[in-house]
């Protein structure tokens, strides 16, 4: 079974026999990205919700979609959260020891939207590198989250695993800066910046160069800011309120 | 005499989007996806395509035409025409009277 049956098997079966055949041969027209998959699963959603609100006919509701303002508002917010992190990381300010982990799993978590919702594009020139970015992301953010529930409940022996998956992640969004420099649908300095800001760490642990990770927060949560208004921006409502 | 427009929540920017691809013509789903993402520099996923079309089809604002190759072509009915054009008189008086009230300042 391919994955885009996989896809359409999400739809009720009423929609299916009406949809279903001209929507795989969409499917079947460019390469799927996390951003396709996202979009089609909450499409699934719509209609199961309108399909069961009404019987056998399609019924009116406010809808679910995913969009380029959804994964810029998470790139801020997510990038956001892993800078305080980071800057809690270094002691700047003292508070409970549990907050910075916390909050990077979190941002971690909504970066994972913010890649969704920002690769539309890259995905059709490269799938199978955002492809890699996200499970690289989604891999280090779930072993980040074992890690941190591994120490709070079994001790330090599980902080190399919370470390280690954040680092995954970081590679994911170096991964995804690649895929976005290269294609240049989005700003390619802003691309540039995160993927600096997302290699700087691991030249800082090769070297014992701490001073380098300050720098390495702040290319990466501007790299993101940046991509993340980018997108808010080009996902401006063409209609205002109520006009449709 | 002014047409309701209806109500499509979520979707009724895609639904717009969508009317103005069909203006031109009948297109099948995968050419109205490339002509929305031309013209606005922003993709719509294949989910919310087909959510919208499902949306205006249930309006009777668009009509399926029989399938070629698995592609079925969509077009505009007549109901659909004038809320299209309804709905960009609507834009068109919102953008003068907003340059109208920067040229004030």
């Amino acid at each position: 079974m391919t994955v885009r049956s996989l896809l359409l098997r999400c739809y009720p079966a009423l929609w299916r026999d009406r949809y279903g055949d001209e929507f795989e041969a969409v499917l079947t027209e460019r390469p799927l990205g996390p951003f396709d998959l996202l979009d089609i699963l909450l499409g699934a959603l719509d209609a199961q919700l309108r399909l069961r609100g009404r019987g056998a006919h399609l019924a009116q509701g406010r809808g679910l979609s995913m969009s380029l303002r959804i994964g810029g508002i998470a790139a801020i917010v997510g990038a956001g959260l892993l800078a305080i992190a980071g800057f809690l990381g270094f002691g700047l300010v003292l508070v409970d020891g549990a907050i910075a982990p916390v909050l990077l799993v979190t941002g971690l978590a909504v970066l994972l939207v913010a890649l969704a919702g920002l690769s539309a594009f890259q995905a059709r020139v490269h799938p199978r590198l955002i492809w890699l970015s996200f499970a690289v992301t989604a891999i280090g953010a779930a072993a980040s989250l074992a890690g941190f529930v591994g120490t709070a409940l079994a001790g330090d022996a599980f902080w190399v695993v919370w470390f280690l998956g954040s680092m995954t992640a970081l590679a994911g969004s170096a991964l995804f800066a690649i895929a976005t420099y290269r294609t240049a649908v989005l700003s390619r300095p802003a691309a540039a910046l995160l993927g600096v800001g997302s290699v700087l760490p691991f030249l800082g642990f090769a070297v014992n160069g701490e001073a380098l990770l300050p720098a390495a927060i702040i290319c990466f949560l501007v790299g993101w800011f940046a991509l993340g208004i980018q997108a808010i921006r080009l996902d401006r409502p063409t209609a205002p309120a109520g006009a449709a | 005499m002014r047409t309701k427009v209806p109500e499509f929540g979520r979707y009724a920017e895609p639904s717009l989007l969508i009317l103005v691809s069909l203006s031109d013509g009948p297109k099948h789903g995968y050419a109205i996806m490339q002509d929305v993402e031309e013209g606005t520099g922003r993709p719509m996923g294949a989910g919310t395509l087909y959510a919208a079309l499902a949306r205006l089809e249930e309006q009777g604002l668009i009509e399926p035409l029989p399938p070629v190759d698995r592609r079925r072509p969509y077009r505009l009915t007549g109901v659909g025409a004038s809320n299209l054009a309804e709905q960009l008189r609507g834009l068109s008086e919102f953008a003068q009277m907003g340059l109208r009230q920067l040229g004030k300042t």
